[in-house]
């Protein structure tokens, strides 16, 4: 095990420098700079600004510039917002997306979990027809449909909840519900294929034969193998969620990381874009690691 | 009063009834075995009684210590299979959950969770001793088989119940553990007096532990009654066939070695070689960094003549299927090279249509080489689409069922899936996907071992049949010589990748 997380952060390196190098490239192939706005700026105030951030230099020399700072973690000043550093920024909204993307994966995790274990217990009756049919509803509803739905219902009509907006715990619950909506839903539909699956093994068989109940055949003997192919979608799907839900913040109000990546991107701020995706992909790598130990703990097979 | 007595069980699903009036009884300390090959209702008459086949209905009177078994609700059924019943299947490796160690087995099948009992419980299965005082903390893979049915039978008797019901336990097992297993039955029969339940397709190998023996075929009872008296009288054409005593030939067709002088004959007649594979060299790269290239076949030539048959012979690992691959162009190839008819074959990836069509394979577990979401008719029309695209949907129909009929199946198998199919049958329609392209040449790989010694002697009839009608060649990979030696003229026998001796 060791062995497996010493070689995956000796490949995290070169994968990084890639992910690096190609953002760099496509970044400033794109049209545009960080300061163009409504009105075009003169040229000896646009000449100043871009020899003050560096960005008049040859490429590959900025290239090398950026990667020596990063090697320092120094994510260079934002160029779109003034006066302060991205790190600033990214430290200022990340609190804000780990925890509604922990709450939404949580919250998505055992609601997927629960409700795929009540389809297979009544395999064929009506609760896995109806849990099916929610699973491929809430799959499929965006969230810009299910979130003002369920703003509207809870906060405006009930008033039980706060609208948006960042504080106490109550701010969370709607967001994080409204983000782990499609997400409980994929995992009910890729658990309740594998749960079908290992309920077809011998060794289903032989756990009946113990006279053991049909719940605990299928939580003990059937369900930790399952998970893995729900542990090979929420590597990927856990960073995703973790570093900003663009739409969900967007209709909340949220200061979180999803709207660096929109606004960062528009907005051609070349160091906000490149901190949030070096982010993005080490939490991937972090992520798909983790994925892996899990698989050896699934199923002990693996782990040879 | 018997500790579990059937009367007049059947068993049926929807539309057809599938065991059919079968009684006996078993005492305690006694053992039963019931006897057939795969589809004959051996499974389901041990199981389906305990509630552990699904989607069947059952008929007649099951009795544990004088409780009905039959009719009662699935609750009760449960605590019967807790506390009063115990099993054991036939495949270790898939029958405990992969994920629970030892320990766990045996709690959840009702022993005390306590480190002195578990091991006085593993000590009575043969479980104890040098190099296995961990074996409480070791998942079923990290077990030999035979362990892991010593493992399996420990949990059946955890609760200490009066019946065990054992599906072949030993026949995933090689001969030193099966040998093992059997005597451990026997001691707990006595020490336990346990009644054993013994579900068997080997009349022979039971016969010195069953004290009565029930043959089923094709759902009934065809012979009950004291295992020697079985033995030395039976009484049905089926258990003589079983038995492989007189009369049975006429029965099930059984090719003796009379035949190979006319084989022999046969081959001298032909004089272009079919196939021949020049100094073929396959070897494989072992994992790691820098792994040793591994000569699984180490530059061997042979040759095949029209309508001959030839058996690759040798021990797992000895190179027979990867030559017999690398000959049929369906697996890699190092160097050396096939000649088809004095044509060159190009390595795989090269070959032309027309030439893929030459040899047809049969694997050697037919149900699992057949996609389960494919009907027989699919299944078999499939090479058509490849090798004869201008056929009309009417015209390749015809073939298939002409393939079907060949490997004496009839047209009612077409819309049949995969499941449904008993082993043999489902070995005959990988065979008649085979034969569909009209191929000059059959590469079977271990195409029988999967099977029981009944269903697998019709399959070599079948094979047999399809030489002499069609004049197809055949290369066989096995590691059963005394079936090579009954169906092909040569055999060539394998040591590590090169052939050590050939008979003709």
């Amino acid at each position: 095990m060791l062995r497996l997380i010493a070689t995956r952060l000796v490949i995290a390196i070169p994968t990084l420098f890639a992910v690096i190098t190609l953002t760099f490239i496509m970044i400033r192939l794109a049209p545009g700079s960080p300061f163009d706005g409504e009105r075009p700026l003169d040229a000896p105030t646009r000449a100043a600004l871009d020899a003050a951030y560096g960005i008049n230099r040859p490429l590959l020399v900025q290239f090398g510039d950026y990667l020596s700072h990063i090697a320092r973690f120094d994510f260079g000043p934002s160029m779109v917002y003034r006066d302060f550093s991205v790190t600033q920024l990214v430290v200022q909204g990340l609190p804000v997306s780990l925890t509604l993307g922990g709450v939404a994966l949580l919250l998505a995790s055992m609601a997927g979990i629960a409700s795929a274990v009540v389809a297979t217990r009544w395999s064929g009756g009506w609760p896995d027809a109806a849990l099916g049919a929610l699973a491929t509803i809430l799959t499929a509803l965006p969230s810009f449909v299910s979130a003002p739905l369920l703003v509207l219902l809870f906060a405006l009509t009930l008033g039980w909840l706060p609208v948006g907006g960042w504080g106490g715990v109550d701010h969370i619950v709607l967001p994080g519900v409204a983000l782990a909506l499609p997400v409980a839903g994929a995992i009910h539909k890729l658990l309740r294929a594998a749960l079908a699956d290992q309920m077809r093994g011998d060794n289903i068989r032989t756990a009946r034969a113990r006279g053991l109940t049909p719940f605990t055949i299928i939580t003990r003997h059937a369900l930790r193998p399952a998970l893995i192919p729900v542990a090979s979608y929420l590597a990927p799907a856990a960073a995703g969620l973790l570093t900003g839900a663009v739409v969900i913040e967007t209709i909340f109000a949220l200061p979180g990381l999803g709207r660096y990546f929109v606004q960062g991107a528009l907005n051609r701020d070349y160091p906000l874009v490149m901190a949030v995706v070096i982010l993005y992909a080490a939490l991937i790598i972090l992520f798909n690691l983790l994925a892996d130990l899990a698989y050896g703990w699934l199923d002990p097979r693996i782990r040879g | 009063m018997s500790l579990y007595q059937v009367e007049g069980l059947g068993v049926g699903v929807v539309d057809r009834s599938l065991v059919h009036d079968v009684s006996f009884a078993l005492e305690p300390g006694e053992c039963v075995a019931l006897i057939g090959e795969s589809g004959s209702g051996k499974t389901l008459t041990g199981f389906a009684p305990f509630g552990l086949v699904d989607g069947v209905r059952l008929t007649g009177s099951v009795r544990l210590s004088g409780q009905e078994l039959i009719g009662t609700t699935e609750v009760k059924l449960r605590e019967t299979r807790a506390r009063d019943v115990g099993f054991a299947f036939q495949q270790p490796l898939t029958a405990l959950t992969a994920h629970r160690t030892v320990a766990q087995h045996l709690v959840e099948s009702g022993a005390a969770h306590d480190r002195q009992v578990l091991r006085a419980l593993l000590a009575d299965v043969g479980l104890m001793g040098d190099g296995l005082a961990d074996v409480l903390r070791r998942y079923p893979h990290q077990l030999s088989g035979g362990q892991r049915q010593r493992v399996m039978i420990a949990c059946a008797i955890a609760r200490a119940p009066k019946l065990l019901i054992a599906d072949e336990p030993t026949s995933a097992l090689d001969a030193e553990s099966r040998a093992g297993v059997r005597a451990l039955l026997r001691r707990l029969r006595k020490t336990r007096n346990l009644g054993v339940l013994l579900v068997s397709h080997d009349l022979a190998e039971v016969a010195q532990d069953a004290d009565q023996v029930v043959v089923l075929h094709q759902g009934r009872a065809v012979e009950t009654g004291p295992t020697r008296d079985v033995i030395a009288r039976p009484q049905s054409v089926y258990a003589r066939a079983l038995l492989g005593v007189g009369g049975a030939e006429s029965a099930l067709p059984i090719r003796r070695e009379g035949g190979t002088a006319k084989l022999r004959r046969e081959r001298r007649n032909t004089h272009t070689p079919l196939l021949s594979a020049h100094d073929l060299h396959v070897s494989y790269r072992q994992p790691g960094w820098r792994g040793h290239r591994l000569k699984a076949v180490d530059h061997v030539s042979l040759e095949i003549t029209q309508g001959e048959a030839v058996a690759l012979v040798g021990a797992s690992g000895s190179g027979k299927s990867t030559l017999a691959r690398a000959i049929a162009r369906l697996g890699p190839c190092d160097s050396g090279k096939v000649l088809w008819r004095g044509e060159l074959l190009p390595p795989r990836h090269k070959l032309r249509t027309s030439q893929r069509q030459h040899i047809q394979p049969v694997f050697q577990d037919p149900v699992a080489s057949l996609d389960p979401r494919w009907r027989v008719c699919d299944v078999v029309a499939e090479p058509l689409r490849a090798f004869a695209p201008d056929l009309t949907t009417a015209e390749r129909d015809a073939r298939v069922l002409a393939a079907l009929e060949a490997v004496e199946l009839g047209p009612d198998y077409t819309e049949r899936r995969p499941q449904t199919l008993s082993g043999g049958q489902a070995q005959r329609v990988a065979l008649a996907r085979a034969l569909v392209s009209n191929p000059e040449m059959l590469m079977l790989d271990e195409a029988t071992s999967a099977l029981d010694a009944l269903t697998a002697r019709a399959i070599v009839a079948l094979f047999m049949r399809l030489r002499t009608e069609r004049g197809l060649a055949i290369l066989m990979i096995t590691h059963d010589e005394p079936l090579a030696r009954s169906l092909c003229n040569r055999i060539i026998r394998l040591e590590a990748g090169r052939i050590i001796s050939t008979d003709s």
